[in-house]
């Protein structure tokens, strides 16, 4: 493993690294998800190189992504993080991108999103953390509900998808929430 | 600077007016930057010559919060969309020496809902309101905003915490071309 900040069985999650730049591009070319995107882009390793840079220019920082490694291997596969945090009030918003597709499916999200939850409280102390799913994608608002995200709210027509305006659904989540969600989750033998 | 030639007239209230940000603003950080530590005036004039490097028309912009007595800015708005100017997210800092924020930023608030969405034709403007601040809520649905989401315990406060509530301004001009 390579500087993790935090490892599971399977996957570690560690800082983003300038060498990334060129596999986050291949990554970002190789997208067979027509799902997840309103629209595919191809991406450059220069602006993936600008965007690690420019993410740990500000100290403490308003964003923060770790990239997520296999423990076999160190192949990067995706990142997950927060954003918009606020220090003072210990929130932040939650995301995770998981890479090229034939890695999705096997678990890895769900232990690199169990990592990040357990770095955001019990490291960075934070408090509660919310996340949006746009509105089709009920395979991303499952996956929260069993990483122990209630329901918030719907915010309205904040994309496009088949040409109709869809709503964000708006989940959130306290340290106690997480707590007994991570338990089940271990109970259950991390599936 | 005298700002007075800056105030825009669809800007204005009974107390209080927006306006976009001067140079000298920043020797009153404090009053509309928020930030995780206080800044001083070398860190607030950095922050607005960055805020200011994009084009006129560009996605994120702040505008100083000013009692139209004398001047004095008591916060800013920052409005940002993420895509180009069809929906955008309002966020408020007030000057925390204010007894009266809740007030101001209600004042505010609806100034802004009426000059994003009826005026820019905004499709959606967004607010977070923390459950405390009974002004602004009161003046977010007045201005018919609609209540979207509650964080729970979001805003830590002495001794608690309390919600943030999330209130949507729907255009109701695209509300009726969507139907």
């Amino acid at each position: 493993m390579r500087d993790p900040v935090i490892a599971g069985e399977r996957v570690y999650l560690r800082p983003a690294e300038a060498t990334d730049a060129e596999v986050m591009a291949a990554i970002d070319a190789a997208e067979t998800d027509t799902f997840m995107w309103r629209a595919r882009v191809p991406t450059s390793p220069l602006e993936h190189a600008h965007w690690i840079a420019e993410m740990y220019e500000q100290q403490p920082p308003r964003h923060l992504w770790l990239a997520v490694c296999l423990v076999e291997g160190d192949r990067l596969i995706g990142h997950v993080g927060i954003v918009d945090i606020d220090w003072v009030h210990r929130t932040a918003e939650t995301g995770s991108v998981l890479g090229p597709a034939e890695v999705r499916g096997q678990g890895y999200g769900t232990e690199a999103k169990h990592l990040l939850l357990e770095y955001c409280f019990d490291r960075l102390n934070f408090h509660v953390l919310v996340s949006h799913v746009d509105e089709p994608n009920t395979r991303s608002a499952a996956a929260l509900a069993k990483q122990g995200y209630r329901p918030a709210g719907r915010l309205r027509w904040t994309d496009v998808k088949d040409g109709r305006y869809v709503d964000s659904l708006v989940f959130d989540l306290t340290r106690a929430d997480w707590v007994a969600a991570r338990d089940a989750w271990r109970a259950r033998g991390r599936g | 600077m005298d700002v007075q030639g800056l105030r825009p007239v669809y800007l204005r209230g009974p107390r209080l007016y927006l306006r976009a940000m001067v140079e000298a603003d920043k020797e009153h950080g404090g009053a509309w930057l928020d930030e995780t530590f206080p800044v001083n005036a070398g860190r607030a004039g950095k922050a607005l010559e960055e805020e200011h490097r994009g084009p006129i028309r560009r996605v994120q912009r702040r505008l100083a919060i000013a009692l139209a007595d004398g001047d004095p800015v008591v916060g800013s708005v920052e409005i940002t969309s993420r895509d180009g100017h069809r929906t955008c997210q309002a966020s408020f800092s007030m000057a925390p020496w204010r007894e009266d924020a809740d007030a101001l930023r209600a004042e505010a608030l609806g100034l802004l809902v009426h000059w994003l969405r009826d005026e820019s034709e905004l499709m959606v403007v967004t607010v977070g309101v923390a459950a405390d601040q009974p002004e602004t809520i009161a003046a977010a649905e007045a201005a018919g905003m609609v209540r979207g989401a509650r964080l729970r315990e979001w805003f830590g406060r002495a001794g608690g915490r309390v919600d943030c509530l999330i209130y949507e301004a729907l255009n109701p001009r695209w509300e009726v071309r969507d139907a």
